[in-house]
């Protein structure tokens, strides 16, 4: 059993309780505001450079009891729509100044309405998310990126200048350094990080000023150098699907003899990936690495280069089975389904899949579900002519 | 996996040809019904007949720019309107292809238009289709026709377009994507876009247009001429036939036997006691569901969400706005254009129905919440209490499947209809617009 990380337990004291934490309420005792953010294409940068905090708008560790939001969004919708609208009713997010989001997906779109109907905050805006990745949609991306700064420059009285973009470009860029670093440290045989750790470390980067998780990934990355952290598990898996914010879910998971040690969500390695290229004028630059500069997600009409980016990167870290979680009602994750099993089929590499209510922990069911996976990959393992 | 229920291109071209028949020796109809099935039997007509032909047929989801097809010989498969034609043909078609879908691992909660297309698809029952196009729209679903057609080796294009689809930077890039889908047309058929013709095809679909609202305005008038048998006319004639002369002649046809009930007095019923929109979907999983709520109700359906303009205040088609540029003026007939009005928030949505609402002075709308549309469910409440502050239009909520008729019993919606009609007649709204009447 190893010893709690010293700069984890730091994040997740600062960002406890969920979501108007400590360090929230430090922000907002400054007079500082805050903007709920909603989609991985919300580009934070452009927040911080308002000199505001920009904090994703999720839910936690536990289940949300739905107490009247299914009465402004019907249950046949994504829960975690649902999740986020009920804390929103319950005012766990009144400490928030605005809400942005996109047209990514349907039910963002609605929420960002139901939001804006029925309990309007002082900023709202919603913006373009491309659904095709060239040149085109990067122009008109950029267009409403613009149109966001102008209309958050309009609301704060105050302009976001380029070189404003361009310094919080260079903090957002340090992040993902960091955070990239931990997920290379992660493909060594015995990663230092269990797969619900890196979840959490990756929430609290949207959950508190970036320069404050910055300093603390410095901390967790040189802890882990100097105690030679190590987790020991024997069986290697890969998360696949949609945002899991619960981590208690990816820890039942780990509680058998395997370790989560990479994922494919837009709050894991998404979050951390590439590099916003400071060559460019800023908004220009920040509209390429959204569009073009991270790996194919599932909104993307075209999903060809998803699949073999999650074959390619199960390779690359060694996994011995992809475990692909779906929240219900993720349309976009159903029609990837036949063509992912059949990819990593032809890849050989076993996939249990999941179906899941956002928010709820492993239960019995999924942990039975996971050691029968699990005790497959051991049965593979032992006899490898077999597979 | 069975699939002696599904239907094929062959099945429905015959039983829409024996429905033909049938409907000229049933008495009561409206006369146009026989003209109705015509055109959705000869929209089947011509995909089954469009590869002897040496035409090409592409399937295509919503908003798609259909009059640049027509120009270039490519005949559209609308997946949705496959649907419902195959409710028309035959009910139990849809729940067993929905069952080869689930065996293939697409989700239940996925929309039926698109597990139906998946099941008969993986059957072979589906058209033979050359290419897959599709677009933006207020349904992610869309993304299946990119991996149907990675399965089946078939090319797609897909349509973008910006969220805030007015300002002049989207509508520049809508129509860019236009150039971009003809030069993917133009590949794939070998031949070059004749442009003489296609300000034919939209001088056409102009008028057709026009037809339309024509409609509207005779459909409006207390008692309402149009019959539950031919609801459905406008929506086929706009999203099978624009841009043709057929489609012209059938609409036509329809709006001088409306004008004649019109001056005639004769109403859909003799006793028109409600007048309903339908604010999502009308009941494709039901095609005998209108006729029964105006039997036992006396409820006739007047308007519906997905076969509304936005229109100006005079009521007018206003998209040709240079004849001269037929894919400007298709990238604003596009936003304009019926079903276009739910890429947009459910406050917007509910504006344009309570001002239908008012002009067809409507008594009563029913949300069809569809099991598989993310859409509905997300902006159902905020149109329901819309429609109420804004018309005095109280809602029914129903929770369907647009296509499967076993997800919801008759029985089960007769229930919530009895209640509902019953509180509507007693509420203050239909009193005043009553006695206003």
């Amino acid at each position: 059993m190893n010893a709690p990380l010293k700069a984890l337990n730091e994040m997740q004291r600062l960002t406890s309780p969920f979501p108007e934490s400590v360090i929230v309420k430090e922000w907002r005792a400054k007079g500082r505001k805050a903007i709920g953010w909603f989609n991985p294409y919300i580009p934070e940068e452009i927040i911080h450079a308002a000199g505001m905090l920009p904090f994703e708008v999720t839910g936690d560790n536990e289940p949300v009891e739905m107490q009247g939001a299914e009465a402004h969004i019907y249950s046949n919708s994504c829960s975690k729509i649902r999740t986020c609208w009920q804390l929103g009713l319950d005012g766990k997010y009144d400490f928030l100044d605005g809400y942005v989001s996109t047209h990514m997906c349907d039910q963002d779109m609605r929420l960002y309405e139901v939001w804006s109907y029925y309990k309007k905050l002082p900023f709202m805006e919603i913006i373009y998310a491309p659904r095709k990745r060239d040149e085109e949609t990067v122009k008109l991306y950029q267009t409403d990126l613009e149109g966001f700064r102008a209309r958050l420059s309009q609301y704060l009285i105050c302009r976001i200048p380029d070189q404003r973009v361009a310094d919080s470009i260079k903090v957002y860029n340090r992040g993902r350094e960091l955070m990239q670093k931990l997920y290379e440290l992660r493909k060594g045989d015995r990663p230092p990080v269990t797969g619900a750790e890196a979840v959490e470390v990756s929430k609290a980067a949207a959950r508190m000023p970036r320069e404050r998780f910055n300093e603390l990934m410095e901390q967790l990355l040189e802890e882990i150098k100097r105690t030679g952290r190590e987790i020991k598990k024997t069986r290697r898996l890969m998360l696949i699907g949609n945002d899991l914010h619960n981590t208690t879910l990816i820890a039942a998971l780990e509680s058998t003899d395997a370790v989560v040690v990479v994922d494919e969500m837009d709050i894991g390695i998404r979050r951390a990936w590439g590099q916003v290229d400071t060559k460019l004028p800023p908004m220009e630059a920040l509209a390429r690495h959204y569009v073009m500069g991270r790996p194919v997600d599932k909104h993307t009409w075209n999903s060809d280069e998803r699949l073999t980016f999650i074959g390619d990167l199960a390779e690359q870290y060694k996994v011995d089975g992809v475990v692909s979680q779906a929240v219900r009602f993720c349309t976009y994750l159903g029609w990837d389904k036949f063509d992912l099993r059949k990819h990593l089929q032809e890849r050989n590499i076993p996939i249990l899949e999941l179906d899941l209510e956002y928010g709820h922990p492993g239960g019995a069911q999924m942990r039975i579900r996971a050691e029968a996976f699990l005790e497959m990959l051991e049965s593979r393992a032992a006899s490898p002519a077999a597979t | 996996m069975s699939s002696d229920k599904m239907l094929s291109v062959e099945d429905i071209r015959g039983t829409l040809k024996k429905m033909k028949e049938g409907v000229k020796k049933q008495p009561g109809l409206m006369k146009s019904t026989y003209r109705y099935l015509d055109a959705v039997s000869g929209y089947v007509e011509r995909i089954a007949t469009a590869h002897d032909e040496g035409k090409w047929v592409a399937t295509h989801g919503t908003q798609q720019p259909l009059e640049i097809l027509e120009a270039m010989d490519v005949r559209g498969v609308f997946n949705e309107f496959w649907g419902v034609v195959s409710d028309i043909a035959r009910l139990e078609s849809v729940p067993e292809a929905m069952s080869v879908s689930a065996s293939l691992g697409t989700p239940g909660e996925v929309c039926s238009f698109f597990r139906n297309m998946d099941g008969l698809m993986h059957a072979g029952k589906w058209p033979k289709s050359d290419m897959f196009l599709y677009a933006a729209s207020c349904c992610d679903n869309v993304k299946s026709f990119h991996t149907l057609g990675r399965r089946y080796g078939i090319p797609s294009f897909g349509l973008d377009r910006s969220f805030t689809p007015y300002t002049t930077h989207a509508m520049e890039f809508w129509k860019n994507e236009y150039k971009r889908l003809i030069a993917f047309l133009e590949e794939q058929t070998g031949k070059k876009m004749d442009y003489d013709r296609l300000k034919e095809v939209v001088a056409k679909s102009y008028r057709l247009t026009e037809l339309h609202l024509e409609i509207d305005k005779l459909v409006a008038n207390v008692p309402c001429p149009l019959s539950p048998e031919c609801f459905s006319a406008t929506l086929v004639a706009i999203r099978c036939w624009p841009g043709t002369q057929y489609g012209i002649d059938f609409l036509t046809e329809v709006r001088d036997e409306l004008k004649e009930r019109v001056d005639k007095g004769i109403g859909a019923t003799k006793n028109e006691r409600f007048r309903v929109l339908w604010s999502s979907f009308t009941p494709f999983f039901d095609p005998t569901l209108m006729g029964f709520m105006q039997e036992k109700y006396g409820a006739v359906s007047v308007a519906d969400m997905l076969s509304t303009w936005r229109v100006d205040e005079n009521v007018e088609a206003n998209w040709m706005l240079d004849p001269d540029d037929p894919l400007g003026n298709l990238a604003y007939r596009t936003v304009l254009a019926p079903g276009n009005c739910q890429y947009s928030t459910g406050v917007d949505v509910a504006t344009v129905l309570a001002d239908k609402s008012r002009r067809f002075k409507v008594d009563a709308a029913i949300f069809q919440n569809n099991w598989g549309c993310k859409t509905g469910a997300g902006y159902g409440p905020v149109i329901k209490d819309e429609l109420m502050r804004q018309a005095k239009v109280p809602t029914l909520t129903l929770h369907t499947d647009i296509l499967d008729h076993t997800f919801i019993s008759r029985a089960d919606i007769e229930s919530q209809m009895d209640s509902f009609f019953e509180m509507v007649e007693s509420s203050e709204a239909y009193q005043e617009r009553r006695e206003v009447a």
